[in-house]
């Protein structure tokens, strides 16, 4: 590792260390005029509840600012989270290039950290000039959270210039020390974003309120813990990481095409596939953490559920759809083009259309709406309002049934990938003691969480779902999939002991497959139709059969294949430009997702500023269409993607232009 | 370095534009955005076609509801013909009504039940389904009770017997309905002639000098495009017979007094270190340099004209109401 100059360190600490105390004022003078009293008002005058932007909209400055504050948000934590995992992976793997590559992209954070707390400044200063009357609420009820906010910024800034300055002292005995100061730094950074998360979960879904006075009585902790906090947190956290993963995937593609040498060919080409692994490895839980917070959604509000699967915002869930279906086949295909350059992967090639065709297939059904509106003569062709066979693809259980397939589709192509250049199988035996620990217990948590879920459905109250008695027969089939799936996982292990992985492998993936995709997603239809509330439940178990797939499956292959016979190398650095093109585009794509599941959050609660509490009485509260909103979001992205290229520029101003040890 | 980064920013561009052309897609099928007919159930006009524009418009019923092949929706019980529960709304009421007078020892009629349904949800759930209604008089829905009276009346009708005497709603809801009653105009209005009289600045309204609805209108006064959605027609009413009573936030009147004793009074557009922008009744720009300003005031009444009143007949008046409530 080369030594970095001194100069510009100094630099980026004096930049960092003014914007922190700008942020610092910022909060301070937004705490200050926001939780005074209302003097305007006090003196007789009326105190404005709403200012324009210069005879603009309020709103729109609102969005795009808080918005570019978010993405920028999203960008200085996922990326600590991805160092900290890559610089653990090389660290215990002895791999010096996963260091390198942590370091790397930790010298970006402090660029990235002052804009995100520029646009934090303008975000409040917006908001107390534009939404007074909205803020002095908010302040009201979270004023408390914003000092700790604050010397968090604080914590977190610190412990950034140690983790990034210290890199080179803390080697050897002291690395420990380091990785542990990247885990505190997550700490900070998780931290924040929960402050930051109650305050907007808040806005949808609002507690200790008296309900005649409308009046805020409760604690701060109350309207901390508000039903949609933890909900949205791990949405959050998994969407950073996947969106953390998705730009160095970009940041690598960039690079990748205007490399001269080889060698940094070959280490922006590493590059990039770990970025695809490890944006692709959050993308894969994604769909469920977001089908938690949208149950949460319903259970806050049934309108604003509604709203968001059934009503207003329904279709801007077909272009989510789009948007993850660019992401999982974009991730797939990016696999597939890399397998080009393994020696010996040519023999899993074959595969490669099945899974497309799942994916596509998978897709479809997760495209389909329920009904969209038609004209007299469309209905009269169509014999209806809904078509007779598209019309069950529409519903949740058939798309609950596809977000699996394509869950478990990604995670096949990724074992092929992994088994690419591997040739015969080791034996278990040689994995001695180790392996059969690794093999129990992992075999041990995968059959404790689905008994735990099978008994949790077996002991179900049908009253807290507000069904009979006779109808909790109707949570028995799930139970006893999840309990076959717990055998499976002994036959399998047995399997794996007499050195039949592969086999054991396959048979895991046919049987989940079989009960989650197809025996649930055809009982989900009957769930519908008999017990409608108990589909949420059906919905869990099937979620629960593919992560334990994952899981024992991830446990099998690796006591298969750790140190068995390879049948060539990787050619790192012999990848087509369209490969780079697609990290590129999954890039853009989850950029432009988080923007649009940012507007559906904040436009779920429609004309209100904080839900049946504080209405929006402003002559911007309407809903914007489709076109509207993706109009909106696409400057917002490409103003975004713009500036994260100004702050790699500015971050490798100066750099050496030295790519040593290349990957083997 | 530099081509590439070409090639990468055009691609990028060109990726962020498809997305958004599949928006626009998305809104030209959906046909969202388009303009929703104005809601404005009043006491004359309680019918259940009122309740129907209520039921798939403001009430949100259809969210949970579907009506026979009408809609989508499963998650409450299908209320017209064909749904698991085979009969329609207005006709399976009469049996709920009798279960619910066998569980309670209370009389039931039809009415009865379709009316406790709307004002306690969760009284008596339909079997299968989750008692996770909202009240539709509580936030954020907030149905006025002839909105609520509206919709028994459709769903009455869905099978059923229409029968608006019989619909008694709880004493307390319409006692708590009536406190916040909407105004109720009583002579129903041409919104063309409305839309007239609004952008004609020859007319007696005239109202476009000042207000802009979509791309048409002058900026002096708040826009107008949704106004309806956004506000109550009492506060419309209100806003257009006296303005000054509630002036909208950034549109106060200020009166500056300048060094030389000229008075210039309206609505400050625009303002900096140097000078002030003031824009008058009629549009027009007006600068102020901050360092001729001898004492600024802020004013208590509107820029807008006060004499409506005076100036509109009562038809005019109710066909500009009828333009207004139509925006949303």
């Amino acid at each position: 590792m080369t030594p970095r100059a001194r100069e510009r360190p100094r630099g980026r600490t004096r930049r960092t260390a003014a914007s922190l105390v700008a942020f610092a004022c910022v909060l301070a003078a937004a705490v200050a005029l926001a939780a005074g009293p209302p003097a305007a008002a006090a003196g007789g005058a009326a105190a404005a509840e709403y200012r324009s932007f210069y005879g603009t909209s309020a709103r729109l400055v609102v969005w795009i600012v808080a918005e570019l504050h978010l993405m920028f948000g999203a960008f200085v934590l996922g990326v600590p989270i991805f160092a900290s995992i890559v610089e653990v992976i090389g660290w215990r793997g002895g791999d010096p290039r996963y260091d390198r590559l942590a370091h790397e992209f930790t010298g970006l954070l402090a660029a990235a950290f002052s804009t995100t707390a520029a646009f934090g400044g303008l975000l409040v200063f917006a908001l107390i000039g534009l939404y007074p009357r909205f803020m002095t609420f908010l302040t009201s009820v979270f004023h408390e959270t914003y000092y700790v906010y604050a010397l968090l910024f604080f914590a977190e800034g610190f412990t950034l210039y140690l983790y990034y300055y210290g890199w080179d002292r803390m080697r050897g005995r002291l690395k420990g020390l380091h990785v542990a100061l990247g885990i505190l730094l997550n700490v900070w950074g998780t931290v924040l974003m929960l402050i930051a998360n109650a305050w907007v979960a808040y806005m949808m879904a609002p507690t200790g309120i008296d309900r005649k006075t409308l009046e805020f009585v409760g604690t701060t902790w109350q309207a901390v813990a508000n039903p949609l906090w933890i909900p949205l947190a791990i949405h959050r956290v998994l969407g950073n990481v996947a969106f953390g993963g998705f730009i160095v995937g970009a940041y690598a593609a960039v690079r990748f095409l205007g490399a001269r040498t080889e060698a940094a060919r070959a280490h922006y080409d590493w590059m990039g596939y770990v970025g695809n692994f490890v944006g692709l490895g959050a993308l894969i839980p994604l769909p469920f953490a977001g089908y938690y917070l949208g149950r949460e959604i319903y259970s806050t509000s049934a309108v604003m559920g509604n709203n968001m699967m059934g009503g207003a915002f329904s279709w801007t869930f077909i272009l989510q759809a789009v948007l993850i279906g660019i992401l999982f086949i974009g991730g797939n295909y990016y696999l597939w083009i890399g397998m080009g350059r393994i020696e010996g992967a040519e023999r899993y090639r074959p595969w490669v259309k099945y899974i497309n065709l799942v994916l596509l297939l998978s897709f479809a059904v997760w495209l389909t709406p329920r009904n969209v509106p038609l004209t007299g003569e469309e209905q009269t062709a169509l014999g209806g309002q809904f078509h007779p066979l598209l019309k069950y693809l529409g519903l949740m259980s058939a798309k609950n049934a596809a977000v699996n397939f394509i869950i478990l589709s990604t995670f096949f192509s990724f074992l092929l990938y992994r088994r690419g250049n591997k040739g015969r199988p080791r034996p278990f035996a040689a994995h001695g003691r180790v392996g059969l620990l690794v093999l129990t217990a992992g075999a041990a948590v995968a059959i404790s969480i689905l008994l735990w879920y099978a008994r949790a459905l077996l002991t179900l109250d049908p009253k807290t779902l507000d069904l009979t008695a006779a109808q909790a027969g109707y949570f028995k089939p799930p139970a006893y999939l999840l309990l076959g799936q717990a055998v499976m996982v002994l036959v399998t292990a047995t399997l794996a002991l007499r050195d039949r992985g592969t086999l054991a492998q396959a048979l895991f993936f046919a049987s989940t497959t079989l009960a989650s995709v197809f025996v649930l997603g055809v009982y989900g239809f009957v769930v519908m139709e008999r017990a409608n509330p108990f589909l949420r439940n059906v919905a869990v178990a099937q979620w629960l059969m593919v992560m334990v797939c994952l899981l024992w499956n991830t446990v099998l292959d690796v006591l298969v294949f750790r140190g068995a016979e390879t049948a060539g190398g990787i050619r790192w650095g012999r990848m087509p430009a369209r490969s780079q093109y697609t990290l590129i585009l999954l890039c853009v794509t989850i950029v432009m997702l988080m923007g649009l599941m940012g507007f559906i959050r904040s436009g779920l609660r429609e004309d209100w500023h904080v839900y049946g509490v504080l209405q929006d009485t402003s002559p911007w509260a309407w809903t914007p269409t489709t076109a509207y909103m993706t109009r909106v979001v696409g400057a917002i992205v490409l103003g975004f993607l713009g500036l994260v290229a100004f702050v790699f520029w500015l971050a490798g101003l100066g750099e050496k232009k030295d790519h040593g040890g290349a990957p083997a | 370095m530099r081509r590439p980064f070409l090639g990468v920013a055009v691609f990028t561009v060109v990726v962020v534009l498809a997305i958004a052309a599949v928006g626009e897609m998305i809104t030209r099928v959906s046909g969202e955005g388009g303009r929703r007919p104005a809601v404005a159930v009043s006491a004359g006009t309680i019918t259940p076609e009122a309740g129907e524009t209520v039921f798939w418009g403001k009430g949100k019923c259809s969210t949970c509801h579907a009506v026979g092949t009408r809609g989508g929706a499963v998650r409450g019980p299908n209320q017209g013909e064909g749904g698991p529960l085979g009969l329609p709304i207005g006709a399976r009421a009469g049996e709920r009504a009798r279960e619910r007078a066998r569980a309670t020892g209370k009389p039931y009629t039809a009415t009865d039940y379709l009316v406790e349904a709307l004002a306690d949800p969760g009284a008596y759930v339909v079997q299968g389904y989750k008692n996770e209604m909202p009240n539709p008089f509580q936030p954020p829905i907030r149905l006025g009770s002839d909105e609520v009276r509206a919709v028994i009346a459709y769903l009455q009708s869905l099978g059923g017997t229409v029968d608006l005497a019989a619909i008694k709603l709880p004493a307390g809801l319409e006692a708590k309905s009536r406190a916040a009653a909407e105004w109720k105009p009583y002579v129903a209005g041409d919104s063309e002639k409305g839309e007239k009289l609004f952008f004609d600045v020859d007319s007696s309204a005239g109202c476009g000098k000042c207000h802009r609805v979509g791309t048409r209108g002058g900026s002096v006064g708040p826009e107008l495009t949704t106004v309806a959605g956004t506000r109550d027609p009492v506060f419309i009413v209100e806003s257009i017979l006296e303005p000054s009573k509630v002036i909208a936030s950034g549109y106060e009147t200020v009166l500056i007094i300048t060094k030389s004793d000229q008075y210039v009074t309206g609505i400050v557009k625009r303002e900096d270190a140097t000078t002030v922008e003031v824009a008058d009744s009629q549009g027009r720009i007006q600068q102020v340099a901050r360092a001729d300003i001898k004492q600024r005031t802020p004013q208590t009444v509107s820029m807008m004209p006060g004499n409506f009143k005076e100036i509109l007949t009562v038809e005019e008046f109710h066909d500009l109401l009828a333009f207004v409530l139509g925006l949303r």
